[in-house]
């Protein structure tokens, strides 16, 4: 058996923790540089008809009127958050799959002699008893009908208590029945724009379909999400995570910015980023993609934006060869006379870094490694950015994220911990 | 027979690092002893992924012997028994209550169990 747990309402949970005042009232959380709503908890949901990714500036007098409350991202609460509850999950599988932030798969084949119900209700009980964090469980024989459990248990929270476990023949053919085919994980829109033209409309009528035509009209990937439904496990739970094809990272800046320098400090800043999550994972990249632009929303300025790609002589995780090559390809793309909003860089051609293959004419610097080494150690140990490239500049504060709502990093700085009187 | 001139000698550069460092004294008889320091952190917090450090700020605790400033350790694991303190919540406010079973269930909201509490001396 698989169960599929995942967190409620992840982001506005977390941020109700140390938040009593705010128990059972709405709360959204928004993107970085506070741009647009990226998750709301229940409450909001209900009250305001907030769609995800929808730019607040639109709605901000509908939150206010409604007494929504917002905060800006605070990731590194929430990445705290999720690990204590993967930490916990592990005392309940042996295996475990960290799918993302807020949902794991834990494989409970090896439960035996427990019911299963009784399980889930454990672990859902256990993580919000040590963390305050609701979650939800969903228990079958496959991934895919853990899914699918796992949404029957939202959906009817008073009957269920945010557990299901689907462990009958007759439990499966009625929960297919009420998971519409668009719902299913892994069944894209657009396979669900043609199922539905043929008349399948739940995942009970997929699942009635031939193999055949499935495998020809939907590809292995559609027979994996078949056999799952049907009962036949194919989906293995995966402990480790893939190394990443590509890291990339993008945010808007503070304000719009006109001046290449500055663009340019923000552009390294991006890049010792990257890099740093590219040698934690032993990695070098062969590419380094670099873009701009301007704001589409806006309708006074004048739009550009370009992206360019960079190869580097040799595939290198070195945080100094990379902001060179990206310097390079931003000086290719930049125009003067534009405001930018964005600058972005993404890595790859990612390969493990011992099986980056020379060039005759580069021989690797030792001394850099031993340096970015160093480099590493000192920014765990005393915080993030505490030494840096001097191409990333000192003027941060005129180009970083806006977070005026931020929460306290409750979990991870001394200096910000929950103050009680 | 051949001679070798030595030319003119080189003093070799003194190297500090551990992994050239020549022991000749006698060797430390507490080699076969070493145990890792002690470590506050594993002393404290029995369950981190259910501990929890907050701060206080001002007098009103007094009357438990936590003062302005002291740094609560809170345990959300335990069950809490009679005369623990605890972090509660009652309409919406954090506070801090000696536990009374009965009391408890009718009046507060358990947040979590006060473990420690850290005091700097004056």
């Amino acid at each position: 058996m698989i169960a599929l747990v995942d967190c409620n309402s992840f982001y506005a949970s977390c941020e109700q923790i140390f938040r009593p005042d705010l128990w059972g009232k709405p709360v959204v959380v928004l993107s970085n540089n506070d741009g647009c709503i990226i998750a709301a908890n229940k409450e909001a949901k209900v009250l305001t008809n907030i769609k995800m990714f929808e730019p607040v500036f639109k709605i901000k007098d509908e939150l206010a009127a409604n007494n929504v409350h917002m905060f800006s991202s605070n990731y590194a609460f929430y990445g705290e958050m999720s690990q204590r509850v993967m930490n916990i999950l592990h005392n309940f599988s042996p295996l475990v799959e960290i799918y993302s932030i807020d949902e794991s798969f834990l494989d409970v084949s090896g439960i035996i002699g427990i019911d299963m119900n009784a399980y889930g209700m454990k672990i859902k009980e256990t993580v919000f008893r040590y963390t305050g964090l609701p979650v939800g469980v969903g228990i079958a024989h496959t991934k895919v009908l853990a899914k699918v459990a796992n949404k029957i248990a939202k959906k009817f929270p008073k009957q269920l208590h945010h557990v299901y476990v689907i462990d009958t023949e007759e439990k499966r053919v009625k929960a297919l029945k009420w998971t519409k085919i668009k719902d299913v994980w892994g069944i894209g829109r657009q396979h669900a724009k043609r199922l539905e033209s043929i008349q399948v409309y739940n995942a009970y009528d997929f699942s009635k379909l031939s193999p055949a035509w499935v495998l020809k009209h939907m590809t292995v990937v559609g027979l994996r999400i078949w056999h799952e439904l049907n009962g036949k496990s194919c989906l293995n739970i995966v402990e480790m995570p893939k190394p990443k094809k590509g890291i990339g990272t993008a945010k808007s800046f503070g304000k719009k910015l006109e001046d290449l320098s500055l663009i340019e400090e923000a552009c390294a800043y991006y890049i010792s980023e990257v890099a740093e999550v590219l040698r934690a994972q032993q990695s070098c990249a062969n590419y380094v993609q670099v873009f701009i632009h301007t704001n589409s929303f806006s309708t006074i300025d004048k739009q550009y934006s370009k992206s360019i790609t960079m190869t580097l002589p040799v595939a290198t995780n070195d945080t100094f060869q990379l902001i060179a090559a990206a310097k390079e390809g931003l000086y290719n793309i930049y125009k003067p006379g534009f405001r930018y909003k964005k600058v972005g860089v993404c890595l790859s051609g990612i390969l493990p870094e011992r099986y980056v293959q020379g060039n005759l004419f580069h021989t690797p610097k030792k001394n850099t490694n031993e340096l970015l080494k160093v480099f590493d150690k000192l920014n765990h140990k005393y915080g993030k950015a505490t030494v840096y490239s001097a191409q990333c500049g000192s003027r941060k504060k005129e180009w970083q994220l806006i977070q005026e709502e931020r929460s306290p990093r409750y979990t991870t700085s001394w200096k910000e911990l929950l103050k009680i009187t | 027979m051949q001679i070798h001139s030595p030319g003119k000698l080189i003093r070799a550069k003194e190297q500090h690092r551990a992994e050239v460092s020549k022991q000749t004294g006698f060797p430390s008889a507490a080699t076969h002893y070493t145990e890792p320091s002690i470590d506050l952190h594993k002393e404290l917090v029995t369950n981190p992924d259910a501990t929890f450090f907050i701060r206080t700020e001002g007098s009103e605790m007094e009357y438990f012997q936590i003062h302005d400033k002291d740094v609560l350790l809170i345990d959300r694991s335990l069950s809490p028994k009679n005369g623990n303190l605890a972090l509660v919540v009652k309409d919406g406010d954090f506070l801090v209550i000696e536990i009374d079973l009965k009391k408890l269930e009718m009046e507060y909201t358990l947040w979590g169990v006060i473990t420690y509490i850290i005091h700097k001396a004056p």
